[in-house]
Parts: structure tokens; C-alpha cells; sequence
């Protein structure tokens, strides 16, 4: 019991990285991946099919490579050669990475919306953005909202990955402690803490999945 | 001149022609009926009035404005985005699937427009739809979502809701097509009323009897042409055209 007083305190100052690393990223990839969603699903041919091959690269390549590539590799390419430092450089690779999950997501959610909503928009005078504002975007919320709740938990868990960079967050810290007191608590510890993250957003996602329920399709 | 004039109007869809060479005059008030065979092309061309379908050829005029003229090089040229919008917002449209905004209660629905669109304040629009739901008998239904609603209480509110914004004509493709036997009257007697009214009208229907009865004039399309048009009890009792004969035959 003395023990874990003594590691819990140390391991919430990773916490504090895992989730303002979350949180960033959730923020910036969330209308990231809208915005990719509209290009490829436009009429701007080129566009569209530059944000596939991005989004087909994004999926189909480790996070991890990705991670290391921007943190590592990018100081090292003729011409671009920027080097960011840690936080900026796990930003970047997760926001990108993610985007391109969340452009998926919201494709299928926006084209799971009937013509006849588009056409319904329309002879009553909406315009473009009116439609999307009011008609289409809060009906693809609602279908969104189970694979968006997999990503979002998927995400807190993917956040680990940075130890590599040498960043402080849970579990770098928790790798720290075992080896340094070759004990397991800190396991059990780290373990919990991701339980109790997930929790809440799992509550988090189940209160908007009922807010959303109030209408069926 | 006509208060909807639609001249030679050509359609076709990736090499596929839909409509011909179809003309259609309108005098306001008047109600029309666009029967016939399905893919004859007369919920295209109804489509093409309502602008959710652009025309290849062909032009069409509502109250003295030009909507498309045929240009030059013979290709359509449409208006500029203002004109399309002002005359957009004086045509109503009911479809047959209802297309009403499930995530929006009934009233919610037939007060989004007349909001967003025109700019009204929701104090001045309430009464309008009071009067509206009241008159498609749905008042009482104000605060449900579309999907609790049974698909002829669907249409009216998709009535009210063309309605709200107070248009000049009303455009029903297929308004009962999507609905049991037992719902269409009440949709029916809904339209029937507007007729009474003199509202501007052009409904394509599967409903003969309907069609005979409310229409001023009769339509019958088939591919891509208007084979028959004339007065409702010319085109059903005594049709001219061979086409129409079988049609007719055909629905009895």
C-alpha cells in the first residue's frame, strides 16, 4: 500500500502527458478528417484522389513507423529536413494518421444519407452550407458516433506508442519504475488508469448515443 | 402568356434520352396531371421544373422569368444562381418518399425554412404553421419525430412543409405511390383541397381516378413524349392515341 502511495503520484504525471497528447489530437484530427471526407468525396478529381493514396498510405503503414519517420527521419530528408521536438513531432504523426481513420468514418457516415435529404434541402431553397449545417452533418453525427467511439479509445490507447520518442507518458514512466524496482504494481497501476480513461469515454459516448436516439432513421 | 412555360424540353442521362421534346403550358391555378407508363420520363421532367435535374435543351419560363433558354450552340443555358434560387423558393416539392428531416420533429420541420431561408422570426412563422398542421390535420402531432408518423401523416406534413414557404406551385411526384392503399386518401383529399384553393399544380400520379378527378388537364407521357394531353374526361373516355388506349386498358 506504501508502495503504490508512493508510485500512483509519479505515474499521474504521465497521465497528464497521455491526455493532453489525447486531447490535442483529438481536436485537430476530428475536423481533419471531415475536411479530407469532403475533398475525397468532391468533384475535384485530382484532390479526391490525392487524399485516397494519402489515406490508403496512412492506413496501410505502422503508427509506429510513421512516429519514428517524422521524429527521426524527417531531419534527414534533402530539402525539407525539419526536425521537430518530441510533443510536436507525436502530434503531427498521430493527427495525420488519424485523419485518415476519421476520413473513412466520416465518408460512410455522410453517404449513408439518403438523396431524397439533399433533394427535400434543396426545393426548399437551402443553400450548399445550409444543407450541410443543419440537414446532413447532424444525421452523419449520429451514425458516426459507434466507429467514432472506437477510434476515440483506440487513439487513448495508440498515445503509448510515443514512449519511443522518449516522452514521459504512462507507460514510459511505468517501464521506468519496474526496472528500476523490479516489481509489478506499476503494471497493475498503469493498467487501471487506462481502464478509468476508457470508462469515462465509453460513458461519455453513451450519453451522446442516447442525446442522438431521441429520432429513428 | 402561360405562368409556366416549358418549351422542347430535351433530356438525357449518360447517352440514355428521357425526354424528347417535351412542351408543357401552365396558366396559374390550373392543375395538372402527368400520367403514364413508368420510365416514360415524367418524373424527370417534373424534376427538371423543380431544378433537381438540369435540362440539355430547351427552355423554361415561370411568371416572365427565364429559368433556362437554349443558347446559340443549341446547348441549355441556365439563368445566373439568384434567379434559380427566387424561382427554387416559389415552387413547392412533395416526393414520394417524403424526404423529411428525421432528426427534426414535425414542427421543427416546417419551421427550418421559412427560418433559414427567408430569415423569418420563429414568433411570425408559428402561427403559419399552426395553420398549416391544423389544416393537414396534424396539429395535434407537432412535437413527434417523422419516424413515429404513418406514411400518409408523412406526406401531409411534407405538404405543410412545401406549404410554409408559401409557393406559388406545387409539384407532387408521386405523392402516394409510397404509401398503403388505405393511407392514400387522406394524402388525396389533402391535394384535392389545395386544387379548391387554385393552387398552381402539376402532380404525377399512378392514381387514375384521382388524376381525372382533380386535373384540369391530363398528361399522358411515354417514352420520353407526350403521347395524349387534353381535358381529363377527353384523355380517359375517349383517348385518341393508340398508346394511351393501351395504357389505359392496361390500368383497369
Amino acid at each position: 500500500m506504501e508502495y503504490l502511495a508512493q508510485i500512483v503520484p509519479v505515474m499521474a504525471e504521465g497521465l497528464k502527458v497521455t491526455v493532453s497528447l489525447f486531447c490535442v489530437v483529438l481536436v485537430l484530427s476530428i475536423p481533419g478528417g471531415m475536411i479530407l471526407a469532403m475533398i475525397r468525396m468532391s468533384k475535384l478529381r485530382v484532390l479526391a484522389r490525392i487524399v485516397a493514396i494519402y489515406v490508403y498510405i496512412m492506413r496501410g503503414t505502422p503508427l509506429m513507423l510513421q512516429l519514428l519517420f517524422i521524429y527521426y527521419g524527417l531531419p534527414f530528408i534533402p530539402y525539407i529536413g525539419i526536425q521537430f521536438d518530441d510533443a510536436t513531432a507525436a502530434i503531427v504523426a498521430f493527427v495525420m494518421n488519424y485523419a485518415a481513420y476519421l476520413c473513412e468514418v466520416f465518408r460512410g457516415g455522410i453517404q449513408s444519407i439518403p438523396k431524397g435529404q439533399y433533394e427535400g434541402a434543396k426545393v426548399l431553397g437551402f443553400t450548399y452550407f445550409q444543407t450541410m449545417r443543419k440537414i446532413i452533418i447532424p444525421q452523419v453525427i449520429k451514425c458516426v458516433l459507434p466507429p467514432l467511439a472506437n477510434e476515440t479509445i483506440n487513439l487513448l490507447k495508440d498515445t503509448s506508442l510515443v514512449y519511443v520518442l522518449a516522452m514521459n507518458d504512462i507507460l514510459r514512466i511505468m517501464r521506468g519504475i519496474v526496472q528500476r524496482d523490479f516489481d509489478t504494481s506499476a503494471f497493475f497501476v498503469a493498467g487501471v488508469f487506462y481502464l478509468l480513461m476508457t470508462f469515462v469515454l465509453t460513458r461519455v459516448f453513451s450519453y451522446l448515443e442516447k442525446r442522438y436516439a431521441v429520432y429513428d432513421e | 402568356m402561360s405562368f409556366i412555360s416549358m418549351q422542347h424540353i430535351e433530356k438525357s442521362f449518360k447517352g440514355n434520352v428521357v425526354l424528347k421534346d417535351v412542351s408543357l403550358e401552365v396558366n396559374k391555378g390550373e392543375v395538372i396531371s402527368i400520367i403514364g407508363p413508368s420510365g416514360s420520363g415524367k418524373s424527370t421532367f417534373l424534376r427538371c421544373l423543380g431544378q433537381l435535374e438540369t435540362i440539355d435543351k430547351g427552355t423554361i419560363m415561370v411568371d416572365g422569368l427565364c429559368l433556362v433558354k437554349t443558347g446559340a450552340d443549341g446547348k441549355a443555358v441556365y439563368a445566373d444562381k439568384k434567379t434559380q434560387r427566387a424561382l427554387q423558393i416559389r415552387m413547392g416539392m412533395v416526393f414520394q418518399q417524403f424526404n423529411l428531416f428525421p432528426h427534426m420533429t414535425v414542427l421543427e420541420n416546417i419551421l427550418i425554412a421559412p427560418k433559414m431561408v427567408k430569415g423569418m422570426k420563429e414568433a411570425d412563422i408559428l402561427p403559419i404553421a399552426e395553420r398549416l398542421l391544423k389544416k393537414v390535420g396534424l396539429w395535434d402531432k407537432r412535437d413527434e419525430y417523422p419516424s413515429r408518423l404513418s406514411g400518409g401523416q408523412k406526406q401531409r406534413v411534407a405538404i405543410a412543409r412545401a406549404l410554409a414557404m408559401n409557393p406559388d406551385i406545387m409539384l407532387f411526384d408521386e405523392p402516394t405511390s409510397a404509401l398503403d392503399p388505405e393511407l392514400t386518401g387522406e394524402v388525396l383529399r389533402t391535394i384535392q383541397q389545395l386544387a379548391e384553393e387554385n393552387m398552381t399544380m402539376i402532380i404525377v400520379t399512378h392514381e387514375m381516378a384521382f388524376a381525372k378527378q382533380v386535373a384540369d388537364k391530363v398528361l399522358f407521357m411515354a417514352d420520353g413524349l407526350i403521347q395524349e394531353e387534353g381535358r381529363p374526361e377527353e384523355v380517359f373516355d375517349h383517348p385518341q392515341s393508340p398508346r394511351t388506349q393501351a395504357f389505359l386498358q392496361s390500368m383497369l
